[in-house]
C-alpha cells in the first residue's frame, strides 16, 4: 500500500481510508467534528464518506432555525441618504426625509430627521450582528457542514461589507444567495452575485452610467471575482465598465435602466460587439483562464497553498471539464491521494471562522453560545462575518498569525473553558463612552448644547449656539430606539461535561484522559515533553492518577487541560 | 486602564541573555560587556539608532485635493466641484497649497521638517489596490517577489537576526512590506491586549507546549512555532513600554498608531524601522469625497505632527525620519459622483529633523496625460533607496531594490 501522491487527483484506495483520514477529510469540508462524528465517516468508504458531505441536498435542514427579523426596517428608510449633510440638505430642500417630516418651527428643527437618521444607522449594524451570529450558529447546528463552508468562501470571494451596504437586508438577501448556489454552478453563481443588490452598491453600479462609466465592477470581477490580475487590460475594464452601465437596484430587485445603459459597440478581450453586461460574463467565462484562477482558489481554501503552475492547469481543466459545475469538482478533490498527501495534511491554518466553529463542534456543541460574544471573539481575531476588509476578503493562510493573535487564539480557547460571567455584559447594549457621556449629562438634566459638548468645553461656549440639530444628540436618541427593538441574541455560555466526555470514551488514569483529549481536539500530536507536562498538571489539579477517584470534581483540572492544548501552536493547524 | 507590573531584575536578566540586551541594557556601553553582541552592538552603535518609520495610507490617495496646485488652472478645469478654492487652502507657496484641515502638516512643512516628494509612481501603473500596494510593499511591481522591501532591508543590514523586533508593524496583521527571510516582525495593534491570560497553574505546561523541539516536516507547524517565541519574548516588553507611556501630546481625534510607536521609542525598543497603515482602504474616496477627504487628512496630518513633537520631546528628533505614501494617486478629473476614480502618481511625503525640508521631484503636468492620468516624475523606489542609503546607512540598495535607483538629496544637510 503505497502513500498517497501529491498532485495525483485519482482516488485514495479504500485500504488506507481511516479514523485520520476521515478526521482530515471532516475539517476541512467541514469544521470538524466529536470522535462519533469522525468514526461514522471512516466506517464508510471513502467515495461515500465524500459524497455524504458534498451532496447534501438530500440531507434535512429544515429544524435549523430561520433568522428571525427585529423589524427595524420600514419602507422610508428606501433610498437612504448617503451622510448625514445629505439627509439634513434633503429635508430642508423638500421639508422631509426620511419619511419624518421637518418641524414648523421651535428649537432644532431638523433634530428629528437626525434622529432618524443615526436610528437605521445603528439598527442596521445591530441587526447585521445578529444576522453573523445566527449565520455562525448555523455552521455550528448544520448537517450540511460543506454547505455553509461554501458559502463562507464565497462570501470572501464576493466580498461585501455592511460598513458600504448599511442595510442587513441586502446582505441577507446575499448570504441566501451564496449558499443556494453554493455547491451548484460558477457560471450561474457569478450571474447571480453581479444581479444581487448588495454587489450592485458595494461595487458603485449606480454610479455607471452612459457617458461616465464607474469603473469599479467592472474591474474587480475580472480582478478578484475571475480572473486575477494580468489577464486583461485596462481597456478591456473601461468596455466591460461600459457593458455594465444602467445596471442597479430598485431597493430589493435588479433593474436595467435603459437611458443609463451605453449599447455602443465595445471591444473586450479581443472580441467585438455591442455587449450587454450578461455578454461580458460570458466571455468571462470562456476564458480558460477563469477556471484555473477559481479551481485555484477553491483549492488553496480547503487543501493548501502551494500550487505548481502545472498543477494548477490540472485543476482548472478539472472545473472546466465539469462545465464549471462545482459539486463534481469538489468530489474529486476530496476524493484524491492529493487531498491526502503528506503536504495536504495538517498544514491548513484555520481562519478564526474556523477556529471558533470547529471549536464548538468538536465540544460536541449543537448550538452557538453567545458567551464570549462571538462578534467580539471574531473582531479580535481578524474575521467578522458580514465585514471582510476589503473587496478581496480576507488574505488566507499564515496572515491569520501574529505573535499577538497567537496569544488571541489563547485567550478565545480560555474564554471557552472559564467563561468570564462575571465581567460580562452583552456589547450590542454598550455605544461607547461618548453616548454614554451624553446620556448621563441629559439625565442629569442638561440643555442638549450644552451636554454634548467636548469635556472640558466652557460653559460659555453654549451662548450663542442656535443648533437647527445636534448630532451627538441624534446618536443618543437613534441607539436608544435602536436598542430598545432590537430582538435579543441568547447569552448563555457553552453547556459541555469534559468529566463525561473522558469517562464515556474510556479513560482510567490521567494519561488516558490527557490522550483523549488530545485526540478529540488535535490533528498532530504534541510533543512528548508537552504531553508529560499536561499529565502531570492534571496530577496536580485532580491529586491522583486514577480518574474514579475524583470523578465528581474533576471538571476543573480537565479544562485546565483542554485550555493548555488549545493553547498550542498545533490547534490552529486543520 | 489595567496597569502590569514593571520587569524584575530576574526578568530583564532573563531577556539579557534571550537577546534583548540592547533594549534592557538601553546603552551601546552596556552591550559590549556581552561578546556575542559587541560586533553587532558597535556596527549599530554607529548607525546612531536611526529609525524608519512608514505610514502607509490605504486606498489611494487623492495627491491633487493634498498638495493642491493651485496655481495652475489646469486643476480647477478638471476639478470643477471638488477643485479647493484658492481662499479656502493653506497656501504653502505660490504653486502649492494643502487642504484647511491640514494643519499639522502646514506646520511641518514650514518648519523645514518636511520634504514634498511630487510625481511619485511607476512605470505601467496598475490602477488595482491590491497589485499597486504589493508593488510599493515588495519595491518589485510585476515580479512576485515574497518579501517586502522593508524585510529585504532588515536582512540586508542584519542578515543574522540579532536585532530582536528589527521590525515592528503597528496592525492586526502583518504586511507584506515587512516579511523577511531572517527577522520575524513584531505585529500588534492594541498593547493593552498582547497578552496570553493564563492561570498561574498552567505556566510549566505551557513552557513545554510552546517548546519547539527539533522542528518538523511540516513547515506551517514550525511556522507557528516561531510565532510563539517571538510572542513570548515580545509580550511583556510591549505591555510595559505602552503603560510607562504617557504624553502630554495630542494625537488627533483618531490616534491610529504612531502613538504606539511613540512608546516602544520611549522605552527604548532596539526596533530600526516600524510600519503603519492608516487602515481599511480608507482613502478610496469614489463617491462624495469633499468631506471625507478633508476629516481623513485632518485625522492624518494631526497625528503625523504630533509624533513629531513627541519625538523632539523625547529628544529623538535627531533620529527618527517618517515617509509616507499612497498606492497610488487618483483621476485627474473628478467622476460624476463628486469622488474621484484610480489614478497613478500622487506625493509622498518624507518628514523629521533630520531632512532639508523643501519641494523634490517634478510636478507632473495636468494637462500633458496618459489617458486621464498623471505621468509618474519620479520612481518611488529613489525614495526607497534615499531611505536606505541616506538615512539607515546601508551602502548597497540596489541589492534591495534589484536596480540602481538615484537617491534624491534630502539628507544632505546631515551627512
Amino acid at each position: 500500500m503505497s502513500a498517497p501522491r501529491a498532485e495525483s487527483l485519482l482516488p485514495i484506495s479504500g485500504d488506507i481510508w481511516n479514523y485520520a483520514r476521515a478526521a482530515h477529510l471532516l475539517e476541512r469540508a467541514g469544521f470538524g467534528g466529536t470522535p462519533s462524528d469522525i468514526e461514522r465517516l471512516a466506517a464508510m468508504s471513502p467515495a461515500d464518506a465524500v459524497a455524504h458531505l458534498v451532496d447534501y441536498a438530500a440531507i434535512d435542514v429544515s429544524h435549523l432555525p430561520e433568522f428571525e427579523e427585529s423589524g427595524f426596517w420600514e419602507p422610508s428608510f428606501k433610498n437612504f441618504p448617503v451622510s448625514r449633510p445629505a439627509a439634513t440638505e434633503l429635508a430642508e430642500r423638500t421639508g422631509e426625509a426620511m419619511g419624518v417630516k421637518v418641524k414648523p418651527g421651535g428649537s432644532r428643527p431638523l433634530q428629528p430627521v437626525t434622529n432618524r437618521f443615526f436610528y437605521w444607522l445603528r439598527a442596521t449594524v445591530l441587526e447585521t450582528r445578529r444576522l453573523g451570529f445566527w449565520w455562525l450558529d448555523r455552521m455550528v447546528r448544520t448537517p450540511r457542514p460543506l454547505e455553509e463552508k461554501m458559502t463562507l468562501f464565497w462570501h470572501g470571494h464576493f466580498a461585501t461589507s455592511e460598513e458600504k451596504l448599511r442595510d442587513y437586508r441586502k446582505i441577507k438577501l446575499q448570504n441566501e444567495t451564496l449558499r443556494r448556489g453554493a455547491t451548484g454552478n460558477f457560471g450561474d453563481l457569478l450571474v447571480a452575485v453581479a444581479k444581487d443588490p448588495a454587489m450592485l452598491v458595494y461595487l458603485d453600479a449606480a454610479q455607471n452610467v452612459k457617458g461616465a462609466p464607474n469603473e469599479n465592477f467592472g474591474r474587480e470581477v475580472m480582478e478578484l471575482f475571475t480572473m486575477g490580475v494580468g489577464n486583461y487590460t485596462e481597456d478591456d475594464i473601461r468596455e466591460a465598465a461600459r457593458a455594465f452601465t444602467g445596471w442597479g437596484n430598485d431597493d430589493l430587485t435588479f433593474v436595467v435602466d435603459p437611458e443609463k445603459h451605453d449599447a455602443g459597440v465595445k471591444r473586450f478581450l479581443g472580441r467585438e460587439g455591442n455587449f450587454t453586461g450578461e455578454d461580458i460574463l460570458a466571455i468571462i467565462l470562456e476564458q480558460k483562464q477563469t477556471a484555473i484562477y477559481i479551481a485555484c482558489k477553491l483549492y488553496r481554501f480547503f487543501v493548501r497553498e502551494e500550487i505548481s503552475p502545472a498543477f494548477a492547469e490540472t485543476l482548472g481543466a478539472l472545473l472546466r471539464d465539469n462545465g464549471y459545475e462545482l459539486a463534481p469538482f469538489l468530489r474529486t478533490l476530496f476524493l484524491s491521494e492529493d487531498f491526502y498527501a503528506e503536504p495536504s495534511v495538517a498544514t491548513h491554518i484555520k481562519s478564526p471562522v474556523e477556529l471558533i466553529v470547529s471549536t464548538y463542534r468538536k465540544l460536541g456543541l449543537t448550538e452557538l453560545p453567545g458567551i464570549p460574544d462571538p462578534h467580539t471573539v471574531s473582531k479580535t481575531l481578524g474575521q467578522v462575518l458580514l465585514y471582510p476588509p476589503t473587496v478581496a476578503g480576507w488574505s488566507q493562510g499564515r496572515s491569520w498569525i501574529t505573535p499577538g493573535l497567537l496569544f488571541e487564539r489563547a485567550n478565545f480557547a480560555r474564554e471557552v473553558m472559564f467563561p468570564n460571567i462575571i465581567e460580562f455584559s452583552d456589547p450590542l447594549h454598550n455605544p461607547g463612552e461618548e453616548i454614554r457621556r451624553v446620556n448621563r449629562n441629559i439625565i442629569a438634566g442638561m440643555e442638549i448644547t450644552a451636554a454634548t459638548l467636548e469635556d472640558g468645553a466652557a460653559p460659555s461656549a453654549t451662548a450663542g449656539i442656535q443648533e437647527t440639530f445636534n448630532t451627538r444628540y441624534a446618536s443618543l436618541v437613534g441607539y436608544s430606539e435602536a436598542v430598545r427593538k432590537l430582538k435579543p441574541i441568547p447569552r448563555a455560555a457553552a453547556q459541555f461535561s469534559l468529566t463525561r466526555t473522558v469517562l464515556d470514551g474510556g479513560a482510567r488514569n490521567t494519561a488516558d484522559a490527557v490522550d483523549l483529549l488530545v485526540k478529540q481536539l488535535l490533528r498532530v500530536d504534541l510533543a512528548d515533553t508537552a504531553r508529560a507536562a499536561l499529565i502531570e498538571t492534571l496530577e496536580d489539579e485532580i491529586g491522583t492518577t486514577e480518574l474514579h477517584e475524583a470523578e465528581t470534581y474533576m471538571e476543573h483540572g480537565l479544562r485546565i487541560v483542554a485550555h493548555l492544548i488549545m493553547s498550542s501552536p498545533q490547534y490552529q493547524l486543520a | 486602564m489595567r496597569k502590569t507590573s514593571k520587569l524584575s531584575g530576574a526578568d530583564k536578566a532573563g531577556l539579557v541573555q534571550s537577546g534583548f540586551s540592547s533594549m534592557v541594557l538601553g546603552e551601546a556601553g552596556g552591550i559590549s560587556a556581552s561578546p556575542v553582541w559587541s560586533k553587532v552592538a558597535e556596527k549599530q552603535a554607529a548607525a546612531h539608532d536611526r529609525i524608519l518609520v512608514i505610514v502607509e495610507l490605504s486606498g489611494g490617495n487623492d495627491g491633487l485635493n493634498t498638495v493642491i496646485p493651485y496655481g495652475d488652472d489646469a486643476y480647477y478645469n478638471a476639478r470643477p466641484h471638488l477643485g479647493i478654492r484658492k481662499d479656502k487652502l493653506l497656501k504653502l507657496d505660490d504653486e502649492f497649497g494643502f487642504q484647511k484641515t491640514m494643519t499639522g502638516f502646514e506646520r511641518l512643512y514650514k518648519d523645514g521638517l518636511m520634504g514634498i516628494v511630487h510625481g511619485v509612481g511607476y512605470d505601467q501603473p496598475s490602477f488595482s489596490h491590491f497589485s499597486s500596494m504589493a508593488f510599493w510593499q515588495t519595491g518589485a511591481p510585476n515580479s512576485g517577489e515574497q518579501y517586502g522591501w522593508l524585510g529585504r532591508m532588515a536582512d540586508a543590514i542584519d542578515p543574522l537576526g540579532h536585532t530582536k523586533n528589527f521590525l515592528v508593524n503597528i496592525d492586526d496583521s502583518q504586511s507584506l512590506a515587512v516579511r523577511s527571510m531572517n527577522h520575524v516582525p513584531l505585529v500588534f495593534n492594541d498593547p493593552d491586549n498582547f497578552t496570553r491570560r493564563t492561570f498561574f497553574e498552567e505556566k510549566k505546561a505551557l513552557e513545554a507546549i510552546d517548546a519547539r523541539g527539533n522542528g518538523s516536516a511540516n513547515p506551517t507547524q514550525d511556522f507557528l512555532f516561531d510565532i510563539a517565541r517571538s510572542a513570548n519574548n515580545s509580550e511583556q516588553l510591549v505591555r510595559d513600554a505602552w503603560n510607562a507611556y504617557e504624553s502630554p501630546i495630542d494625537y488627533g481625534l483618531v490616534p491610529w498608531g504612531l502613538e504606539k510607536v511613540a512608546a516602544l521609542i520611549a522605552a527604548d525598543f532596539p526596533t530600526k524601522v516600524y510600519y503603519v497603515p492608516f487602515r481599511n482602504n480608507a482613502f478610496d474616496t469614489h463617491v462624495y469625497q469633499a468631506d471625507l477627504h478633508a476629516r481623513l487628512w485632518s485625522y492624518t496630518s494631526d497625528h503625523i505632527a504630533a509624533f513629531v513633537r513627541d519625538m523632539e520631546r523625547l529628544g529623538r528628533a535627531d533620529d527618527v525620519v517618517v515617509m509616507v505614501f499612497s498606492e497610488f494617486g487618483r483621476r485627474v478629473a473628478e467622476n460624476t459622483s463628486l469622488g474621484t476614480d484610480h489614478g497613478t502618481a500622487g506625493p509622498a511625503f518624507i518628514i523629521g529633523k533630520p531632512i532639508t525640508g523643501g519641494h523634490y521631484g517634478k510636478m507632473p503636468s495636468l494637462t500633458d496625460l496618459d489617458d486621464g492620468n498623471l505621468k509618474f516624475t519620479t520612481d518611488y523606489r529613489r525614495i526607497y533607496s534615499t531611505l536606505i542609503q541616506g538615512w539607515m546607512q546601508h551602502e548597497q540598495p540596489a541589492a534591495i531594490l534589484r536596480d540602481e535607483f538615484s537617491p534624491l538629496p534630502i539628507f544632505q544637510r546631515t551627512n
